[in-house]
This record gives C-alpha cells, sequence and structure tokens, in this order.
C-alpha cells in the first residue's frame, strides 16, 4: 500500500550546519572533559544528521524557525554542560565517598547557608537569563517586521483529517482555495489566519515555524517566510507538515506540504487556477460521473460557494450517513503533488487505488464512511467510469 | 434508620478475605494499596508494550488507529491514576503513622473508605475494555475531540465517571493525612523535626485537595455536556474547548508535583541512611519543597504555549516556569550535599535513589528547553516532551517507589528483599529506560509528533524506535525480575527490626509493626530520631539492639474492623455505575451510600467483645 511520501527532486536533507557550528565546549582544558564533550557532540551528530529527515527541526529555511533554533541550541549547549557538571559532581561522590571496609561514621554535617544560597543565586541568574532572552524572541517572532514585504495572506482551517487553504487576494484580486498543499512565494512573509471547523488541530511546518493550535472559534495568527538566502536548493522547494494535536482517529495521517515558489511561479500557478477542460469524451464522460457522485462535498471549478460550504458543515455536524461534508477542494488538482492529506504520491495509480478503497488507505476518512457510493462497503462505480473520473480529475487528454 | 443500622456490629475477625475488606489498620490498607498499583503497572506496562511494538517499524500494521488511541490514552491515564499515586498513598499509609510516632490515622474507617472508592473507581474506568468502548483522546482529553458528534460511543463516560469516583476518594485520603501529620505528631516532633517523607506527604496532600476540585468542576461539566445537553466546552453552542484546557491543567501540573513530590520525600529519606550522615540542608528541603507546592499552581498554561494565548501570557509562564527549576535544583544540590563525605553503602534501595537523581536531573534539564516558549513551539507535542514526561515520572516517580519499596519492606514483612535480584532489578530498569525513552529526544527534535500510530519510513524515524521498543523489552524483564523477587521472599528468613541502621522512629519498633505501631507513644528530641536514641544507647554502653518489646494487643485500645467504608464505597461506585448504564443504579447507589454514612455514624465504638 503506497503510504511513502516522497522527496522532490533536488530536496537533499543537508548535514546540519547549526549543529557543527554550534560551541562543543573544545575550550575547556581538560583533556577528559574534551574527550566526553567529543562524545557527547558525536551522539548528536549521530542522531540528528543520520536520522535527518524533512520533519527535523534542526534546520530552519526561515526567520521565525531560525530564532527559535538559536535559542534552543543555546539552550541545549547549557544544558549538555549543566548535565556534565551535576552528574559529574554526582558521579564523583559516589565514586570517591564509597563506603571502606571498617570506615566509621563520616563527619556528621547538616548544612551550610552560604553553599546554599550561591547554589540558588546562579541557576537563578541562569534561568532568568534564559527567560527574559525567550521574552523578547517571542515578541519578535509574534508579528511580521513592519517594513519588510507586504505579507500574503492565507486562511487556514483544519478539518478532519486535511488542511484547506483560503487566499483572499493570490493577486490581482483573485481569490483560490485549495487543500493540503500550501504554495508560497519565497522572500515574502505569509500571514496565516488558523481555523477549525471541528475539533483543535494544529499547523506546523518545523522548518518553517514551531506549531500553533487551530481551535474552534479562536482565530490564531501566525506567520513564517521562507528565505531564498537559507534554502540551498533550487526551487520549488517542498517542505513537510503535519497536525500536531490529536484529532481523532486519522490523526497520524494529517499531513501536509509546503511548495516554496519563485514569485513569477507563483504567479503563473494563480493565473492557472481553474476548473478542469472537458474537451475529451472521456473528460465528458468524467465530468458527469463527478457531478453525479462527488459534488454534494468537494467544488471542482473555483473557490467553494460560501454558503455551499456552511450547509457541508451543518451536515458534518449533524453526522448521519449521507449527509453531506467538507471536503478538500479538487480545483487544480492536476497541479497537486500529493494525495489523501500528504499522503501519498498523486499519480493515475494511487488516485485509483483511492477511488477504490480509501478506507484501506485512511481508516476513518469520511469519503468512505459518507458518501453514497461507498455505502455497499466496496465502490460503486465500474472501472470505465473510474477511469473516465481520473482522467477529468487529472486532466489527463 | 439508626436503629437498624446501629445493629450491626463490629466485625470482630482480623484474618481472611473478610479481616482485609474490614480492616482500618492503615498498615493493611498501605498493602491494599501497593498491590492494587502493581497490578495496575502490569496492566498499564502492558499497553505501552503494544503501543512499543506498534512503533517499532514504519507502516506497521499490527494494530489501527482507532487501538491505539484507546491504548496511549489508558496507558497514561492508569500510570498517572492507578500506579504512581496509589503507590505514593501507599507510601503514606505505611510510613507516616510510623514515622510520625502514631498508632494510626486520623480517620481509619474514611483511611478504608479512600482505598475502596478508588479501587472502584479504577474498575469502573477499566470495564470499559469489557463494553468495547474505551477512552481513546488521551491522558488530558482535550474537548471538544471529547464532545458528540467527535466521540460517539461511551469511552470518555467511562473516563470521565470513573475518575469522578477516583478523585473523590484521592480528596478524602488526603485530607486524613492532612489532620494526621497535623495532629497526630508524637511529643516533641515540631513541625521542623518532621522527616522530610512527612513534610513531601503533607504538601502533596494539600495539593490533592485544592487540586481535585478543578479537575472535578471539568470532568461533571464534560459529563453534562455529553449527557444532558449542556454545552461548555462545545464551540458550535458558545462554549469554548479552551476552558476544558485551563481547568485540566490548573488541576494538571500541581498532579504533576503530587507525582513527583513523594519521590523525592523517599530518596530523602534513603540518602542520610545509607551516607551515614543527616540530611544536607534540612530546611532548604523542606522550604523548597513548600516553595515548588506553591508555585506549582502558577504554571500551568506552560502546557498551552501552542495554545494561541498570545505573547503576553507565554512571556508570564515562561519566567514562572523558568523560576520553578530553581527549588528543584536545590533539592538536587542537596541531596548530592548528603552524599559528600559520607560513607555510601550500594543497597538496591541506594541505588534506585540515586539512579532517581541521574535521571531526575535528565528530565528537569530538558524540561528548561521546553520552559522557553520560543524553543517549545517546536517540540510541544512532539516525542520529545515524551521522553521528558518519562524521565521524571519514570525515572523520577516511579524510581523513587521502587527505591522506598526496597527500602521499606523488611519493615514492612519483617523480611529482606534480595539484594542481588534488587541489583539486577536495578540496572535492566536504568538501561531499559535510558534505551527506551533517550532516543525520543531525538525522534521529537526530528520532527516525530505525538499519539500517532503510524510513520512512513521516509521520515527516518524507524532505527530510533526500534531501539525505544528494545529498551522496552528490557524495561518488561526488570519488571518480572521485581515479581519474582517478591515471590521469593515467601522463603526468607527474617531480619533485624532495623536492618540498615536507619534513622526514622518506625524503625525503633518490630518487624512487621504490632496493630498498635508503638506500644508507648516515643518523645521525640530532634530529627533523626531513632539515630539520637541508639546514639545516647551507644554512649551509656548498652547499645540499642532489640526493637520497643511487645505487649498485649487487648492493653491497647485499636479502631475495630468496620464493614461500613466498603458499603458505603460500593454505594459511591453504583452512583458512578448508573451514570453509565442505567440511571435506576445511581439512585440505589445513592441509597446505599446514605445508609452507609447513617450506619457508619451510628457504629458502636468498639468490637462487641471490647464492651468492659
Amino acid at each position: 500500500m503506497g503510504l511513502l511520501p516522497f522527496r522532490r527532486e533536488g530536496y537533499l536533507a543537508k548535514p546540519s550546519a547549526s549543529i557543527s557550528s554550534a560551541p562543543t565546549g573544545r575550550r575547556s582544558s581538560l583533556k577528559n572533559r574534551t574527550v566526553l564533550f567529543g562524545l557527547i557532540a558525536a551522539l548528536f551528530l549521530f542522531a540528528t544528521g543520520c536520522f535527518k529527515d524533512d520533519m527535523s527541526t534542526w534546520e530552519a529555511f526561515g526567520p521565525v524557525a531560525q530564532s527559535q533554533l538559536d535559542l534552543f541550541n543555546v539552550t541545549m549547549w547549557l544544558m549538555v554542560v549543566v548535565f556534565f557538571l551535576v552528574e559529574g559532581v554526582l558521579l564523583y561522590a559516589i565514586i570517591r565517598y564509597r563506603k571502606r571496609p571498617g570506615q566509621p561514621r563520616p563527619p556528621q554535617t547538616h548544612g551550610n547557608t552560604t553553599l546554599e544560597i550561591v547554589l540558588t543565586i546562579i541557576p537563578t541568574i541562569l534561568v532568568m537569563g534564559l527567560g527574559i532572552w525567550s521574552v523578547f524572541v517571542l515578541f519578535e517572532i509574534d508579528k511580521p517586521p513592519s517594513d519588510g514585504p507586504t505579507p500574503l495572506e492565507v486562511n487556514v482551517t483544519g478539518h478532519q483529517w486535511w488542511f484547506e487553504f483560503e487566499y483572499p487576494d493570490a493577486g490581482n484580486g483573485k481569490k483560490i482555495i485549495t487543500a493540503n498543499e500550501l504554495r508560497i512565494p519565497v522572500d515574502r512573509p505569509i500571514q496565516l489566519n488558523l481555523f477549525s471547523d471541528d475539533v483543535i488541530h494544529s499547523f506546523w511546518v518545523p522548518k518553517l515555524a514551531g506549531k500553533l493550535d487551530m481551535v474552534p472559534t479562536h482565530n490564531n495568527k501566525m506567520w513564517f517566510q521562507a528565505d531564498s538566502d537559507k534554502i540551498d536548493e533550487d526551487l520549488p522547494v517542498t517542505l513537510f507538515g503535519q497536525c500536531a494535536e490529536l484529532c481523532g482517529i486519522a490523526h497520524a495521517l494529517m499531513r501536509f506540504r509546503v511548495i516554496v515558489m519563485e514569485q513569477a511561479d507563483f504567479d503563473s500557478w494563480v493565473a492557472g487556477y481553474g476548473p478542469p477542460p472537458t474537451i475529451t469524451d472521456k473528460a465528458k464522460k468524467g465530468a458527469q460521473v463527478f457531478a453525479a457522485n462527488c459534488t454534494l462535498c468537494h467544488t471542482i471549478d473555483g473557490p467553494d460557494d460560501p454558503a455551499l460550504s456552511a450547509s457541508r458543515l451543518a451536515g458534518f455536524l449533524t453526522g448521519g450517513d449521507i449527509t453531506p461534508v467538507p471536503a478538500p477542494n479538487l480545483t487544480d488538482l492536476r497541479t497537486r503533488q500529493t494525495l489523501a492529506a500528504g499522503l501519498m504520491e498523486l499519480s493515475e495509480t494511487t488516485l485509483s487505488n483511492w477511488l477504490h478503497d480509501p478506507e484501506d488507505i485512511k481508516p476513518g476518512n469520511y469519503m468512505s464512511a459518507r458518501a453514497v457510493l461507498y455505502q455497499s462497503g466496496s465502490v460503486s462505480l465500474d472501472e470505465e467510469e473510474i477511469d473516465a473520473l481520473i482522467g477529468y480529475l487529472l486532466d489527463l487528454r | 434508620m439508626a436503629a437498624i443500622t446501629g445493629v450491626l456490629a463490629r466485625p470482630t475477625s482480623y484474618a481472611g478475605i473478610w479481616g482485609w475488606m474490614t480492616t482500618v489498620d492503615h498498615k493493611r490498607i498501605a498493602v491494599l494499596y501497593g498491590v492494587t498499583a502493581v497490578i495496575f503497572l502490569l496492566i498499564g506496562g502492558v499497553e505501552a508494550g503494544f503501543l512499543r511494538m506498534q512503533l517499532a517499524s514504519a507502516d506497521n500494521d499490527f494494530m489501527g488507529p482507532a487501538r491505539f488511541n484507546q491504548l496511549f490514552t489508558m496507558h497514561a491515564t492508569t500510570m498517572i491514576f492507578m500506579v504512581i499515586m496509589p503507590l505514593s498513598v501507599s507510601f503514606f499509609n505505611f510510613v507516616v503513622p510510623l514515622a510520625i510516632g502514631a498508632r494510626d490515622v486520623a480517620f481509619p474507617r474514611l483511611n478504608a473508605l479512600s482505598y475502596w472508592i478508588f479501587l472502584f473507581g479504577a474498575l469502573i474506568m477499566h470495564m470499559s475494555f469489557l463494553v468495547g468502548q474505551v477512552p481513546d483522546a488521551g491522558w488530558f482529553s482535550y474537548a471538544n475531540l471529547t464532545e458528540k458528534p467527535f466521540s460517539i460511543d461511551r469511552g470518555l463516560d467511562y473516563w470521565a465517571i470513573g475518575l469522578l469516583v477516583m478523585g473523590a476518594a484521592s480528596v478524602a485520603g488526603a485530607l486524613n493525612f492532612v489532620v494526621t501529620i497535623i495532629n497526630m505528631r508524637a511529643p516533641g516532633m515540631s513541625m521542623m523535626r518532621m522527616p522530610v517523607f512527612v513534610w513531601m506527604t503533607l504538601i502533596t496532600s494539600i495539593l490533592l485537595v485544592l487540586a481535585f476540585p478543578v479537575i472535578t468542576v471539568g470532568l461533571i461539566e464534560l459529563t453534562m455536556d455529553r449527557n444532558f445537553g449542556t454545552h461548555f466546552f462545545i464551540p458550535a453552542e458558545g462554549g469554548d474547548p479552551i476552558l476544558w484546557q485551563h481547568l485540566f491543567w490548573v488541576f494538571g501540573h500541581p498532579e504533576v508535583y503530587i507525582l513527583i513530590l513523594p519521590a523525592m520525600g523517599i530518596v530523602s529519606e534513603i540518602f542520610p541512611v545509607f551516607s551515614g550522615k543527616p540530611l544536607f540542608g534540612y530546611p532548604f528541603i523542606v522550604f523548597s519543597g513548600i516553595v515548588i507546592g506553591i508555585m506549582g499552581w502558577a504554571v500551568w498554561s506552560h502546557h498551552m504555549f501552542t495554545v494561541g494565548l498570545g505573547p503576553v501570557a507565554n512571556s508570564v509562564f515562561t519566567i514562572t516556569t523558568m523560576l520553578i527549576a530553581v527549588p528543584t535544583g536545590v533539592k538536587i544540590f542537596n541531596w548530592i550535599g548528603t552524599l559528600w563525605r559520607g560513607a555510601i553503602e550500594f543497597t538496591t534501595a541506594m541505588m534506585f535513589a540515586l539512579g532517581f537523581i541521574a535521571l531526575f536531573i535528565i528530565g528537569g534539564l530538558s524540561g528548561i528547553s521546553h520552559a522557553i516558549s520560543p524553543s517549545d513551539f517546536q517540540q510541544q507535542d512532539t516525542y520529545y516532551i515524551v521522553a521528558h514526561i518519562h524521565y521524571v515520572l519514570f525515572g523520577g516517580s516511579i524510581f523513587g517507589a521502587f527505591a522506598g519499596l526496597y527500602y521499606w519492606y523488611p519493615k514492612l514483612t519483617g523480611k529482606m528483599l534480595d539484594e542481588t535480584l534488587g541489583k539486577l532489578n536495578f540496572w535492566l530498569m536504568f538501561i531499559g529506560m535510558n534505551l527506551t525513552f533517550f532516543p525520543m529526544h531525538f525522534l521529537g527534535l526530528n520532527g516525530m509528533p505525538r499519539r500517532i500510530y503510524t510513520y512512513t519510513a521516509e521520515f527516518g524515524w524507524e532505527n530510533l524506535n526500534r531501539l525505544a521498543s528494545l529498551g522496552y523489552i528490557v524495561l518488561f524483564f526488570a519488571f518480572l525480575v521485581f515479581i519474582y523477587n517478591l515471590w521469593q521472599t515467601r522463603n526468607s528468613r527474617r531480619v533485624s527490626h532495623d536492618p540498615w541502621d536507619a534513622l526514622g522512629l518506625e524503625w525503633s519498633i518490630a518487624s512487621p509493626p504490632p496493630a498498635y505501631n508503638f506500644a508507648e507513644i516515643p518523645q521525640v528530641e530532634g530529627l533523626d530520631q531513632y539515630w539520637i536514641m541508639k546514639e545516647r544507647a551507644r554512649a551509656a554502653g548498652t547499645p540499642l539492639t532489640e526493637p520497643e518489646a511487645l505487649v498485649d494487643p487487648s492493653s491497647i485500645h485499636m479502631p475495630s474492623p468496620s464493614y461500613w467504608p466498603i458499603f458505603t464505597a460500593v454505594g459511591v461506585a453504583l452512583i458512578g455505575g448508573g451514570l453509565l448504564s442505567h440511571y435506576a443504579i445511581s439512585f440505589l447507589g445513592g441509597a446505599i451510600a446514605m445508609i452507609g454514612v447513617i450506619g457508619w455514624g451510628n457504629e458502636p465504638a468498639a468490637a462487641p467483645s471490647e464492651h468492659h
């Protein structure tokens, strides 16, 4: 079963620059301490370098993730130093003061007030320093810089179990609604308004920013930006995202992609956004199959009509079989890279597998639960109809 | 009514199953709590095993998402509410009256009631497995995933009702210990002469009394939302799911200290004994415990940094959370200070206590990295957090509890757990624990979210997950060694009343202690009273080698066993059970509980044989 995500060509994991440039305690003059730090550094490189992947937080492609990573790196190395210091003292005490045979009872000391005060003040200074720095970072990453380019606004809605992206104005006043793939222009701040229609989800693209929850009735706002000078590969580059808050049965399968593009490529994608053509007979037949079976939930000819969206949501919240539910907008499906909320590469084969048995690929999904054509337990379309539908959706001629 | 219920004579038998069901003896109740907790440890451990088996390889289809969500929910709920908390209460019960020189707790029947209500609450929650409708929204059960139409079976009702019932037990038990510790200390034992474990029990009990009402409110609101059409947490009806998170974490963060402070108390008893010198900085350890107990109320939103509370709230909770690291650090310095220039004996109890410090340091340090909210935005809801909680709860609370078990077992039974097996137990647990949970730090930083039942090989998480699953196997063997060690003591020889040359009052009496504990209530002259007594006897040339002499038990009036605690607990359990099945049963349960309370109030003060 093809649940594999895939890497875009040209997008290869880089060795972690931030780790190798971080302080490793080599200044220490003690030889054995150098060895210890070397060992821990090697361990970190092993665990972060060898198992590097696209969800990794060790690498930042934008200013928000970079501020968070810098803060974490300093904290982590500070904690590594404290770790060796305290565990070292503990280990020293355990070895040095182990009981020898016939040893009398040791001196009965009860405490040392000066030492207590010193050992209270030092950690207080340490944690307060880090705490105050974090407060500065918090406010710094809260909003995009006011002197930069105008942010591109995107409304993101979390659904069980997929992401909807709405661009109120993607360029020249054109409104776009798409699903599970967020296309963004490079070097431009993206202002994200996070919503949810059902339960709490969390929006997370590790390479661009930490996560923020998508809470029903709460309009959370975050921003990020992909910097061209932080990305070594040629654009477009595909980044991974995943829902990070338990949101029900298919939570693990609620993934998405962020595609970072040159502004010009982004503009041409915006311009091309529209319903698939029906010039061939096969596509015409596919359009009929789609109209007869899919339109209760899916829109394919541009942004969803708000009234229709509202009635789908009402149907979803009411529950019951064969009620409409909010579903991914399929306009421009041919330009997408993935299927079923970022689960697998979109191709004729994977789309065919999905249409045949969505429950097998994504347990709990609402299409197999609610759509009329799956009520018998298997899909009630014949192979020819499925073939025509795929041709229509993927704009095959 | 009074006439009817008053005629039920107090039970006289201390033997057999009825003896256990009607007991009000704090030592026997400690055993009940302990045995129950160990059984649930096995259940929760097996649940963890299934989770690790599923995650051991990428794209695994060992189990589906529905079962996976149920198992991680029940694993965490079981380990927190049915393992660590009752283990702590077991130690409170056994140790506190002995350590303060008392003959029992302040309210022995209330103590029994607490145990039975706790047990029935735990059973109610596990009944969900029998009906196949298991809680599946995580141990925090964030609304509105817990509301209709997203949660349609009764699983979450079992969860909420089970916790409500267990919560009643916790509050009753905690009140009992607050009253016991404040009122029943032996003459001369001022607050600052109390053993640290008793201090930590007092702080934990106060936290319990204050924290549980908050979760109770949340749970009642959730139950009403789900069953009676209210909408506290339903956004479509004007409710707010974030309200649940605040209620849960205002309880949940003090709860974290409820779980760890008893373990800190246990190791504070053990370090002096096996270092041969008194606790270093006793007042600092006590006051840092109090400070943790107070500051624990001001940090709850650090569980909610990614909820979108805004930079002002996040700043406040970042600073308060950073500050709470300080009193924790103070404790660690003082424990190391106790070891310093001591004569350290490596008994199993001591090794677990040392393991506690070593592992708790790691949990504390990773805690600092997500107290820093900007870096927590990346770590929240990843395996980095899973690593952290297991270093503090497994490396901390469970290692502390095992230290306590090995330490007090000879007092409880008069027999010693095997030290060789104990050390094997320790090393397997120490190695298994690090093998299981250390890789999770990297999994989290490499982007693996929590609570996902599957992942793909492309993400590069498979090797570290294998390592973690391997570690689980080691942990499982450690647990088997422990069970075997308990089992094999049935043939062990008896040991002296004071095998460790310990310092607390509990070691001055026979092992196992007689029902009345102290024939004569001791006069306390200072901290570490038994060391003071032994030192004086040694100086006088008549070393203390024998425990306090036993006396005729009938010469000391002890509370008689009672039917009413378990009777009343059945009523309380039926109230909860009725909410899950048929409301008529709730009314029946209410009537039974009412009769129980009246019978309780009218019970004769002593067994018939004792009417002189």
